[in-house]
């Protein structure tokens, strides 16, 4: 009963999700909130994948390497955040525009 | 029966976290119900014999990531006036109206692209005879410095430029 | 050795009867269905066990710092005032249940109990004998690790959702701080990772023996200091003094459970003290060799075969023997948190922090370092072995 489907149809609906997250707020935290579900829903397909397919651990490893960049994503880009919050007062997404004059 | 029972109540609880981290209008309890969709992975992970990859899932989302955030909406809420000089709220809403508009279009057209991609997917592979789980740790820590050991080391160098980064950026300047 | 309860019951006849018997009655196969209830009936006994635990370390912590400093301590309630902690029990859930008014309603209700949920879930794994463990995880203490780190978020959030000044300085002090120790902790576990060879509770006290000699923290000099590396890190982890700096009542009046009344603040307080429990227990397993017995009495082979004891009764009698073993090395490990507690002055906050990443973090990379080349160099042969392997060659046979 419970098959390949049901996980990639989890991931799917965190890949949505985090999607969804990503484009209808405008604060940058809740947007790495989103990131942070689109990269689980990626892990987690790779882990669905070495289960139900090949019966190996390559798509395990793939999942560890995932989570080890998002701890580094999540560590960097907070402190951007909070930097930007001391130089600029704000976290609104629409605010960090310098860049496109 | 009993890895059923696991699987139906951990992809509820990741389904409910991630829909609350959508709908839900205050950014402490996105942070709060993202951490229950994460542990819901997690059980997952269980349910497919993944045990290290939960481990790892536990220690360090629970452990850092989620703190973390927290951590970064304390440190960005609290203001007096809450407009900047554009007249924009200096901490944003979770999204308005017109914002959700266009993230429901969006969603659907990749929603209908991705399930257009994964329907092959969906119908070839069946479960079939699974071998029994087995203990992951010690074939995942033989792959690691055996065949993936570049990749291995890549990651520890991307973990300690990160720190280092990190570091460097978070700390107010003088002058 | 049987990894976890099911398996030690499955060894006995008498418990496959009744699942045969169960079987026919019912009309299916009630394996699964008796595992449950095993597993079930297990959790239920060890979390009330485990509170009642919780309850009574508030009235050891009382006692034993009346102890301390020549009082009498609590001695009305029961005899030598045992039945105190019930008393303060009735006492928090009479009073009133105040919600400060701008406070975040669903956090503050949810952080107790997070903290409380996230204790509980690590008794799965603590190995209290060879038969009486939950679950023998492949990643027990990775697991346990993992899942503790729910009472940083709790401490966390019973701070920020108060919304009161106090409660956040605490709050923020403590999720900081239980954070930045985990990384210490975690490092001196794994050392013993890599000489005990896997990451389950089972492979942490399997590796050991009954006697000192024989116990991790005796096994190279490196052990020895990630011992207290540990043991330190562990008091910074559970908020226990000298590094209370969460909850200072001189500086933040109760820090984050300022703004808790009643049973709320109790869970708080027995999440805490079960937090201390457990950790001791695993300090127990994975250095102080857990719940082995001396002369291999625990697996009760012994009472069997020179006592003529049926097999049931010996096995048990060892399981005894085994839990003994391990309460007794919890016990006392929790006796000296309260000893530290009461001895020492609580430090300052940024010494907190220039403990934790200027001397704890760098001795346990070093001790990691060091264990490595240790397992290495002597095939993972402890100390003993290696001292007695030199004086025996060295000398042409000389006895030690």
């Amino acid at each position: 009963m419970i098959s390949l489907s049901s996980y990639l149809f989890i991931s799917f609906t965190l890949f949505i999700a985090g999607i969804a997250v990503m484009i209808a707020r405008k604060n940058i935290i809740a947007m790495m909130l989103g990131i942070e579900l689109i990269l689980n829903s990626a892990a987690l397909n790779f882990a669905a994948y070495s289960r139900f397919v090949n019966n190996n651990l390559e798509g395990h490893l793939m999942s560890l390497f995932i989570i080890v960049i998002a701890a580094a994503e999540a560590a960097v880009g907070l402190a951007i955040v909070i930097r930007f919050f001391q130089i600029k007062e704000t976290i609104h997404i629409d605010d960090a525009a310098q860049l496109q004059s | 029966m009993f890895e059923n029972t696991l699987f139906f109540l951990s992809a509820t609880l990741t389904i409910v976290g991630a829909a609350g981290v959508v709908f839900s209008k205050n950014l402490m309890h996105a942070c709060v119900l993202l951490l229950g969709s994460l542990f819901g992975i997690a059980g997952l992970y269980a349910t497919i014999g993944a045990d290290f990859l939960a481990a790892s899932q536990l220690v360090i989302y629970a452990g850092g990531v989620v703190i973390l955030m927290l951590f970064a909406v304390m440190l960005t809420g609290g203001s007096a006036d809450s407009s900047n000089k554009f007249g924009i709220e200096k901490i944003p809403g979770m999204g308005s109206t017109k914002t959700y508009v266009i993230a429901g279009f969006s969603v659907l057209v990749i929603s209908f692209t991705i399930l257009k991609l994964m329907a092959n997917f969906m119908k070839s592979y069946k479960a079939g005879e699974l071998p029994a789980f087995s203990s992951t740790v010690e074939e995942i820590g033989t792959l690691l410095v055996t065949d993936h050991v570049l990749a291995f080391e890549i990651s520890s160098i991307l973990l300690l430029g990160a720190l280092v980064g990190a570091a460097v950026i978070a700390r107010p300047r003088k002058g | 050795m049987s990894p976890s309860l099911n398996e030690y019951l499955n060894q006995f006849e008498g418990h496959q009867k009744v699942i045969a018997t169960v079987t026919e009655v019912l009309g299916f196969d009630a394996t699964g269905l008796m595992t449950f209830i095993v597993f079930f009936t297990g959790a239920f006994v060890v979390v009330n066990v485990m509170a009642l635990v919780g309850g009574l370390g508030t009235y050891a912590e009382r006692k034993i710092s009346a102890d301390i400093q020549l009082r009498q301590g609590p001695n009305r309630v029961g005899p030598y005032g045992l039945l105190q902690f019930l008393a303060d029990g009735v006492k928090m859930i009479m009073k009133e249940d105040i919600f400060p008014a701008q406070a975040d309603k669903t956090l503050f209700n949810l952080a107790p109990l997070l903290a409380l949920i996230g204790v509980f879930a690590t008794l799965a794994v603590v190995p209290f004998s060879s038969g009486l463990t939950l679950a023998n995880l492949n990643v027990g203490v990775f697991y346990l690790i993992g899942v503790s780190s729910l009472v940083g978020v709790a401490v966390f959030l019973g701070g920020y959702s108060a919304n009161s000044k106090w409660s956040m300085l605490g709050g923020m002090r403590g999720a900081s701080q239980i954070i930045s120790y985990e990384v210490p902790v975690t490092i001196s576990i794994l050392t013993i990772v890599l000489i005990s060879g896997g990451m389950s509770f089972g492979s942490f006290v399997g590796g050991q023996g009954g006697f000192p000699h024989e116990w991790y923290i005796f096994h190279n000099p490196f052990t020895f200091i990630g011992f207290f590396v540990f043991f330190v890190g562990m008091l910074a982890e559970t908020n226990r003094a000298p590094f209370d700096l969460p909850e200072a009542e001189s500086e933040l009046v109760s820090g984050y459970h300022t703004e808790y009344t009643g049973m709320r603040f109790g869970l708080f307080a027995l999440a805490e003290y079960i937090e201390v429990f457990v950790l001791c227990g695993v300090a127990a397993a994975a250095f102080l060799g857990g719940y082995r017995v001396p002369f291999n009495l625990g697996d009760g082979v012994v009472f069997v075969e020179k006592l003529g004891l049926p097999p049931i009764i010996g096995k048990n009698i060892g399981q005894v023997l085994q839990l003994g073993a391990f309460l007794t090395k919890t016990l006392f490990l929790y006796y000296v948190v309260i000893w530290v507690r009461w001895t020492f002055p609580r430090i300052r906050v940024d010494q907190v922090m220039t403990i934790c990443w200027k001397y704890l973090t760098p001795l346990a990379l070093f001790n990691l370092v060091g264990v490595t080349i240790w397992v290495f160099a002597f095939d993972g042969h402890s100390i003993w072995d290696v001292l007695g392997h030199m004086l025996s060659s060295g000398s042409g046979g000389g006895h030690h």
